[in-house]
């Protein structure tokens, strides 16, 4: 098809093509096109096949109003043609046809519709039961719109931003436009969001004059200009609001032209005020097949022509309710598209200056008229029916322009909790109480003059700038009187359906539902909007309900021979616009965090896995049971890092009694130079951390938690001395510092050569804290700890010298062939300690007393300012309680998997942890265990899947398991 | 997020910041050996009468101040600024 060239209105650069494809034929476009405008111009009609009936559809709209032109596009189901602009290489797919989209196999589903009255799907194959599984699935292979593949991977860039503004103004027409102007010129921050490409709206595509000399195109580029000029207006074009909550909160998406570092991207604007100019679409004519191929809305064929330079068809009749609909005839016909007539839904009322226009023009002006019927799978003739007569006469035609007038886009003031009513003399529902810090302005309003447009803006702009305390109430006072003196909403049609039967007269496209359906629905006693929406399936398609929104409000008030004026139109929900669940998404946001000595554990073979927030090295060969790891802890040297502990620094005069809040222990009694080991419970009395506690000056502790509380323990504090007004102070040192574990027989001798600082066992033993340096340079806090269960010294020096001092443990321990060992080591290291893990050997009931630490808590400390020692108290005696045992296998060989349960004739409680311990050479392990199996000697049955039903058994022995005197650990 | 906060500290901020911590229901009981269903009422009841609610929340991403203000549960709006200074 021939583009118009040199139209001033044209947004296609038509020297430059672009190739894809449609139904693997290879199609050409231009920049510029849409993918709908594309396969236009290719020749394509019939773009998709219809929901229930197979019927063929084709362009209707340009703004994604109907499921019409959804096509697949690269794989992905279900992408509205209208609204997506045409790139290099797209391979496009019809959706729902079995066949060819002309020739479909299933069309003859078309002749069927007797047998689909509304809610079949609810009321008809279900007797006898048996048949409806099978019914299920014969209708759904038959019904539906585009379809995934279930291993689709969605591909693009996603991004997100979240800015603030003064002022947001949805849409970017005129109305739009002069709002952000007025705002923006007191200096305000203002955003504009328009979902085409570009700026302008209902001025950007028309020819008509704006003021003498100046067509409306031209006045249009003339406000983009000024609104793209302006220092404090962000523009986001190619971006559909799709939501509105309380603090005006403004969601929208937008996708990213060639140039933009994203595909699509979430907008959350958090505005001062909102303004929305969102305009008017088209409200559909409801005749038989009014959405046939070769049916279009009028705006759709003026901007096809104007904007994307393609003339729709040869020979058009145009049934319309508005003078828009006349202006679209008469520039259509200069470009070169013969009409035969238009009808006019309304009897007078039009615009004398078109209409003697059209008489110049020789065209045939009906007044009065409507089309009621069109023939042929694409349209071949149309039928026009006078409203009074009802005399019928039938016009050859391959375009049916048909539209009942307009209808204003009301889902964002909607979704804006605005109270929306029926005006008679529009036709239209039209905002009648707007939320505080809302406006609404513009063809919205029911304006159709050109100059009022415009100062509406001005007056919702200056209005929403007041909300923002700036003072502009004479300019708003100027611009009202302005609006006042020029022309008001124009007298709409309100024609809501042809003389018809309504058979195929459709009122939702997307769900194939016809006015024959509604009555249907009507019928059976569904008289509430909503109802009829939900029974009927109109308006619950993809486009939600762009099409039948207000149609179908309106149809039902008059079928109850109701005033339109009670009607409410379905509610609207969002997102207003389908939005992929991968732009909600957004960006891969997955961070994690790693150790100073993540590189050195990786060169040492370390295999690296994400536990918690960090990437962590879990085992140091491929051997899963680190049998060569253990080994050379428990008879020589390992070294782990252990950077993600949880690390606290805590001061001022009140610390201890912060410490004393939320530590068990009595943490008065910590001695300089002695490690403290306490543990955390919450209200309930259940253990949430534990860790150790020392104290370096007057006043000034620090301590350490597990990784997992590293991140609550500062709110932790807090919160549980948000009444007391304590004096302290805490700095959150986790990442500041590191740790290394150092741990096995041979552990002093390597720290002996990196240390002048005397760590002799009588010096420094266990359970000591010293702080020393290493080759006079590094600042070490040292612990004798012995969480392993050997000699062990835990070094926590600044995260900057971590790699040093990682590089010189490796250098000194060379000689005794010191090895790193990783996290799953530690935890068969650990358990044949019997030392536990919160989180592991512990869930969400289990308290202090049950993990059997109950020696941990000083009863002597005032219960009420200790927090979870009152609930300890009430739950200490408590029966029936899980309590922490350590058992062993009685086959030596096998091992139940963690979390494997412990039964009798109920579940009695599950398996923490159990391993092959190389040490031991038999499997042990730990169970939380309900109390009647708690005592030594009871026997665990253990069930778990891959059992084969031959119950696993178990005896409860005492713990710990390994070193039961300690006397490694104190070496 | 649709709600905003005002911390004492930064001003007026995203809801998304802020951590919940329960309505104000008053310091700790000062009862060294409550009755567990009194202590239970403490820990884990509160009248969430829809309205106007005091309640604590933490500014987890921003200054980590705890404080408390005052919301319409209904409308999920703060209804007044907390007090500048605590």
């Amino acid at each position: 098809m021939n583009r118009l060239d040199g139209l001033p209105t044209c947004r296609i650069d038509s020297s430059r093509k672009i190739e894809f494809s449609w139904q693997n034929r290879r199609f050409t476009g231009v920049a510029g096109d849409t993918v709908a405008t594309a396969l236009y111009a290719g020749g394509v009609r019939i773009f998709s096949r219809s929901l229930k009936y197979h019927r063929p559809r084709g362009l209707y709209s340009l703004d994604g109003e109907s499921s019409n032109t959804c096509v697949g596009i690269d794989g992905i189901p279900n992408v509205s043609a209208e609204n997506t602009v045409l790139k290099e290489g797209m391979q496009v797919r019809a959706q729902n046809v079995m066949g060819t989209p002309r020739l479909d196999l299933m069309g003859f589903l078309d002749k069927l519709d007797w047998a689909m009255p509304a809610g079949f799907y609810y009321r008809t194959m279900h007797r006898p039961a048996a048949v409806w599984p099978i019914a299920l699935k014969q209708v759904r292979k038959m019904a539906g719109l585009g379809k995934i593949s279930p291993d689709f991977q969605m591909p693009g860039r996603f991004d997100e931003i979240y800015p603030t503004a003064d002022v947001c103004v949805i849409g970017g027409g005129p109305a739009g436009l002069s709002a952000a102007l007025a705002a923006a010129g007191t200096g305000l921050r203002v955003i504009v969001m328009e979902s085409r490409p570009w700026l302008g709206g209902f001025f950007d595509f028309r020819v008509c004059e704006y003021r003498p000399g100046l067509p409306l195109y031209e006045r249009a580029a003339e406000l983009a200009a000024q609104v793209e000029k302006a220092a404090n207006i962000q523009v986001f074009k190619n971006t559909a609001m799709v939501g509105a909550y309380s603090n005006n909160l403004i969601t929208a998406f937008q996708k990213g032209e060639a140039d933009d570092p994203f595909d699509e991207r979430y907008i959350e604007v958090r505005a001062k005020s909102v303004v929305v100019a969102t305009g008017c679409m088209e409200r559909p004519l409801l005749f038989e097949n009014n959405e046939r191929p070769g049916v279009m809305q009028a705006a759709c064929a003026h901007r096809l022509a104007h904007t994307y330079g393609l003339v729709a068809g040869q020979k058009a009749v145009f049934s319309i309710g508005h003078d828009l609909g006349i202006e679209a005839a008469i520039d259509l016909f200069d470009l070169g598209l013969e009409v035969s007539c238009v009808a006019d839904i309304r009897k007078e009322g039009q615009d004398r200056e078109l209409v003697e226009k059209l008489a110049e023009r020789g065209i045939d002006f009906l007044p009065g008229w409507t089309a009621v019927d069109c023939s042929g799978k694409t349209v071949k003739s149309a039928r026009l029916c006078n409203l009074d007569t009802y005399v019928q006469e039938q016009f050859e035609c391959d375009l049916l322009v048909a539209s009942a007038g307009m209808t204003p886009v009301t889902g964002p003031l909607c979704l804006a909790q605005a109270k929306m009513a029926y005006d008679a003399h529009t036709g239209y529902f039209l905002p009648r109480q707007l939320p505080a810090r809302v406006h609404a302005c513009g063809r919205l309003l029911g304006l159709n003059d050109a100059a009022a447009i415009e100062v509406s803006g001005q007056v919702a702009g200056y209005s929403a700038t007041l909300d923002c305390g700036v003072s502009v109430e004479e300019g708003l006072r100027q611009a009202r009187e302005k609006l006042d003196s020029l022309a008001g909403p124009a007298k709409g049609c309100d024609l809501v359906m042809a003389p018809v039967k309504g058979r195929k007269a459709f009122i939702c496209f997307d769900e194939d539902t016809t006015v024959k359906n509604i009555k249907q629905t009507l019928a059976m006693g569904f008289d509430a909007t909503e109802l009829i929406k939900r029974f009927s399936a109109a308006g619950t398609g993809p486009a939600q309900g762009a099409i039948p929104g207000h149609n179908l409000a309106l149809f039902v008030a008059r079928y109850h021979g109701r005033s339109s004026a009670i009607t409410q139109p379905t509610t609207v929900r969002d997102p207003l616009v389908p939005v992929h669940i991968a732009t909600y998404a957004g960006a891969y946001h997955d961070m994690c965090k790693r150790t100073p000595m993540h590189d050195a554990q990786k060169t040492a073979g370390g295999i690296m896995q994400r536990i918690g927030v960090w990437k962590r090295a879990r085992y140091f060969s491929s051997d899963t049971a680190c049998t060569a790891e253990i080994e050379n802890v428990r008879n020589n040297v390992g070294m782990l890092d252990a950077t993600t502990l949880g690390k606290f620094r805590i001061w001022g005069p009140d610390a201890v009694k912060a410490l004393q809040r939320v530590y068990i222990s009595d943490m008065s009694k910590i001695r300089e130079g002695r490690i403290k080991y306490s543990a955390m419970c919450n209200e309930d009395g259940c253990i949430i951390d534990d860790g150790v506690v020392v104290k370096r000056g007057e006043n000034d502790y620090y301590f350490t938690t597990s990784t997992a509380r590293a991140g609550q323990t500062v709110e932790w504090f807090r919160y549980h001395s948000r009444y007391d007004n304590w004096d302290f102070n805490m700095v959150n040192l986790t990442d500041a510092y590191g740790v290394i574990n150092l741990a096995g027989p041979n552990a002093r001798k390597v720290l002996e050569k990196l240390t002048e600082a005397d760590i002799t066992n009588s010096a420094f033993a266990y359970g000591g804290f010293c702080e020393f340096k290493i080759k006079n340079t590094i600042p070490v806090r040292a612990m004798r700890l012995g969480f392993v269960g050997e000699l062990s010294f835990e070094l926590h020096v600044p995260s900057s010298y971590m790699q040093s001092l990682w590089a010189m443990l490796e250098e000194a321990g060379r000689p005794f062939n010191i090895q790193p060992f990783g996290l799953e080591a530690q935890n068969v290291l650990r358990m044949e300690k019997g030392h536990l893990i919160i989180g592991s050997e512990s869930e969400q009931r289990t308290t202090l007393n049950d993990v059997g630490l109950s020696f941990l808590w000083d009863r002597s400390k005032s219960k009420a300012g200790t927090v979870g020692a009152v609930a300890l108290m009430h739950t200490e005696k408590q029966e029936g309680r899980l309590k922490l045992v350590g058992f062993k296998m009685d086959n030596a060989q096998r091992a139940p998997r963690d979390g494997s349960i412990v039964v009798d004739q109920n579940v009695c409680g599950h398996v923490c942890i159990a391993r092959y311990s190389t040490t031991l050479k038999e499997v042990i392990g730990m169970a939380l265990v309900k109390d009647h199996l708690a005592g030594e000697g009871a026997q665990l049955d253990i069930y778990e899947d891959e059992c084969n039903g031959q119950l696993m058994h178990a005896h409860v022995v005492k713990m710990p398991f390994y070193d039961v005197k300690g006397e490694r650990l104190s070496m | 997020m649709a709600l905003t906060l005002t911390c004492p500290i930064c001003g007026e901020r995203n809801g998304y910041e802020f951590r919940y911590g329960g309505e104000d229901k008053g310091p700790r009981p000062r009862a060294e050996d409550p009755a567990p269903g009194h202590w239970c009422e403490y820990v884990h009841m509160s009248p969430c009468v829809a309205g106007i609610r005091k309640e604590w929340w933490y500014h987890k991403d921003g200054c980590g101040v705890w404080f408390t203000t005052e919301r319409d549960t209904t409308t999920s709006l703060e209804v007044k600024q907390p007090e500048k200074t605590r």
